[in-house]
């Protein structure tokens, strides 16, 4: 019989204690693994598509006050910028306004498809299509499976914010193109249509646009860009504020609130009751056993072996119930991120650093929860442990 | 010695030996009160938003939009609609004997937000002389109103709260303009504590909106008057916009914090409960296990299995309640009456403060009690059906 025999033999001596015991442990890395991965999915969602070199450029006052497209040209001839388009919000839904709202933007098709291409990809022609098509939109492929939408079909869209001249609110577009991201799990919800095509039916707002995309040389040359955009357009009745895109995204992010905060709440939480719990637990099964020991340590086992052992047992159990907890989180997120609404955080699935933080607090609870046991195991003295009752 | 007898002095005698098995029993109630506190926590955050957006709106005053835009932001209404808002029945009159209606325009500007320094979007809105009569709730903290024709501006307290850069006395620029806050209004417990006002002449031309507007509000003489209101406007073919009580507009932005509660905190809520269950049920067999010769010796002298259940299961219900209060206390003290503040239906900040309500304190309070009911019956079983010689 090994030691290990042994441990696992202790462990399952009161098998409904130790299956209680996994359960509260199986909970609290549960709940971690599942909090921690929605996290990092919202952080990585807030990175994704951004690229090192590229800017947003905003009105100063607001992202939703809007800027001359004339703008445009301007800041295209700015030292370092190598491309410029531009994309503004439309609000747009499909006939329900309250159950069918989704991302859209008028954006210039030639030079929008081409800098963000990273994260549109369209199949062959479609591109030059979109360019071609006054009327063209080219829609997420989430979007198209959704509400069954089909290359070359005619779709009305509408905006909650332009009114055409008759007063309607949609616009026929033209699928020319049917988008998919950089990876599977990208986020495929939105379409972009002409700017032209809304310009031309709008009744207010003509020629201005929301944001302006911008790629310099290189990210070294980010601040001196955004830097020299800002001050071209200083005092002018629409001064612009000029970010990197990855700022932009996490400022629109924190608007929600302090999910960190809540998160590590939750968690600590979570934590500490578990810790009591099976804390408490064990310091009384290793009293329920000073006999035991005092009899182990007659027959000469040493010390730090019995010390080993009671840890071993510790570790094993919130090994257990930390590697359950975290592979049913896995498992859970798996099917999450193929629901609809799982879908709209891209990808849920269990980062490798989440599980290796994961198993490492397992272990910590291990250590944490065996110690006191463990050391009034080794400081036990024989006459005593075989004396009491 | 009657049933009830022996059930009660076994309950006792069970309650009574809880500091024998003192640390696994705390360990219970710090679980408890850890579920009860975390549920209490997210109704409490979800509860505050809620009653802040309710008690923003009045029954006898209509909020009008554009038909078919879904928030003030991308509504727009002109001068000559006002004009004919004015003339609808049953419209309060003002001091000076004309109706008390309120054109105004709310737009996005930046704000930095003081809990993660990052940008959030805070509403100015442009309010006429009557901005104030159709708000009854509001009233002056600090300085003065704005005057009409100056770039002066005053600020609501929940967003000086949350929010860096609106203090008294300071100068804010928007694009080419400079503004002076010069007063600080207060409405406890409402979104217009979230806003910052103007004079709406002033922020239409520098804002380049012309004569246009984005909403109205229009102050009744009772809420009865407003079925009528409603259907004039209706009837009214130049006049192709929405009107709802501003209770209603804003109870139907109310629901969404509903959302929060069904997905994120009593899922999570019933989970951790599972862990606190496995916890108090792992204390209530210990406990059975400690007291068998006890029990065995009260069943030997005619004590019935029926008290040994009652009192097992009475000690993890004091135990529960324990947790229950102790997690209340535990929300009480950290989040009551905590400021948050979150991105609202109206794509602008609101401002509110985390509520913990005695309905609030019932639910998670029941919460407890199941746990502790239920991490009493199956040891209390096992206590009453205990064979008494053998456990002796």
């Amino acid at each position: 019989m090994t030691d290990f025999d042994l441990v696992w033999k202790n462990l399952f001596r009161r098998p409904l204690r130790t299956g209680l015991l996994i359960i509260s442990i199986f909970i609290a890395f549960l709940i971690f693994g599942l909090l921690v991965s929605v996290n990092v999915a919202l952080e990585r969602s807030s990175e994704s598509g951004t690229a090192g070199n590229r800017l947003v450029v905003a009105n100063k006052i607001n992202f939703t006050q809007p800027m001359p497209i004339a703008y445009v040209n301007q800041v295209a001839t700015i030292t370092g910028v190598t491309a410029v388009t531009h994309f503004s919000w439309f609000g747009a839904y499909y006939q329900d306004q309250a159950k069918s709202r989704f991302v859209g933007f008028a954006v210039d098709p030639a030079t929008y498809t081409a800098i963000y291409s990273d994260q549109i990809k369209l199949g062959p022609g479609q591109r030059e299509a979109f360019i071609k098509t006054r009327d063209g939109v080219i829609v997420g492929k989430a979007l198209a499976d959704q509400y069954g939408w089909r290359l070359g079909q005619v779709i009305p869209i509408s905006s909650n914010i332009y009114i055409k001249p008759d007063g309607g609110r949609a616009l026929d577009m033209r699928v020319v193109g049917i988008f998919t991201g950089a990876k599977p799990t990208d986020p495929t919800t939105a379409l972009y249509f002409n700017y032209e095509y809304l310009n031309e039916s709008r009744t207010f707002g003509r020629d201005q646009i929301g944001t302006i995309g911008v790629v310099t040389a290189s990210p070294d040359l980010n601040d001196t860009v955004a830097k020299a955009i800002d001050a071209r357009f200083a005092n002018s009745p629409y001064e612009t504020a000029t970010v990197d895109e990855k700022t932009f995204q996490r400022a629109f992010l924190k608007q929600a609130g302090d999910l960190n905060f809540i998160i590590t709440m939750v968690v600590a939480a979570a934590f500490a009751a578990i810790l009591m719990i099976v804390g408490t637990t064990l310091v009384s099964a290793v009293r329920e056993r000073t006999k035991e020991i005092g009899v182990m340590k007659t027959l000469g086992f040493p010390g730090g072996r019995v010390l080993r052992m009671v840890l071993g047992e510790s570790i094993l159990l919130s090994g257990l119930g930390g590697g359950l907890g975290l592979g049913v989180a896995a498992f859970m997120l798996k099917g999450l991120s193929k629901s609809a609404m799982g879908a709209s955080f891209g990808d849920l699935s269990m980062d490798l650093s989440v599980a290796l933080v994961g198993i490492a607090l397992a272990l910590l609870l291990g250590l944490v929860t065996g110690l006191v046991p463990a050391l009034s195991a080794l400081r036990m003295n024989i006459i005593d442990a075989l004396g009491r009752r | 010695m009657s049933l009830m007898n022996q059930t009660g002095s076994v309950i006792m005698m069970n309650v009574r030996s809880i500091p024998q098995r003192l640390w696994m029993s705390v360990a219970s109630v710090v679980s408890i009160a850890l579920v009860v506190a975390v549920l209490l926590g997210f109704l409490a955050l979800a509860n505050g938003f809620s009653q802040t957006l309710k008690g923003s709106g009045s029954p006898n005053v209509v909020i009008v939009l554009r038909d078919g835009s879904g928030a003030e932001l991308n509504s727009v209404i002109g001068r000559d609609q006002i004009d004919l808002l004015a003339g609808g029945p049953g419209i309060k009159l003002g001091a000076d004997g004309k109706p008390l209606i309120s054109a105004e325009l709310m737009l996005v500007v930046d704000g930095i937000k003081k809990s993660s320094g990052t940008k959030a979007n805070m509403p100015l809105r442009g309010i006429g002389p009557n901005g104030l009569a159709v708000r009854s709730q509001v009233r002056l903290r600090e300085g003065r109103m704005f005057a009409p024709g100056s770039n002066e501006i005053v600020v609501g307290a929940g967003l000086l709260r949350e929010f860096a850069g609106f203090e008294m006395g300071k100068t804010i620029r928007f694009g080419a303009q400079t503004w002076r806050v010069v007063g600080v209004f207060e409405a406890p417990g409402t979104v217009f504590e979230s806003e910052l006002w103007a004079d709406a002449p002033v922020v239409q031309s520098l804002f380049k909106r012309g004569t246009s507007f984005q909403t109205a509000r229009i102050a009744l003489t009772s809420p009865e008057a407003m079925p009528a209101y409603l259907a004039y406007i209706k009837s009214d073919p130049r006049l192709q916009l929405k009107a709802q009580s501003e209770q209603a507009y804003f109870a139907a932005q109310a629901e969404r914090s509903g959302l929060l509660i069904k997905y994120v905190g009593w899922p999570l809520g019933l989970i951790m409960s599972v862990g606190a269950l496995a916890g108090a049920l792992n204390t209530m067999y210990a406990s059975v296990a400690s007291r068998a010769s006890e029990i065995a010796t009260l069943r030997v002298i005619g004590f019935s299995g029926f008290s040994a259940f009652m009192g097992t299961m009475c000690e993890a219900l004091v135990l529960s309640a324990l947790g229950a209060l102790l997690g209340t206390a535990i929300c009480t003290l950290l989040f009551n009456g905590l400021s948050a503040s979150t991105l609202g239906a109206g794509f602008t900040q609101v401002a509110f403060r985390l509520q913990v309500g005695p309905e609030l304190i019932g639910q998670a309070v029941i919460l407890a009690l199941v746990i502790g009911f239920v991490g009493g019956v199956f040891p209390g079983l096992r206590a009453a059906q205990q064979r008494p010689l053998l456990a002796l």
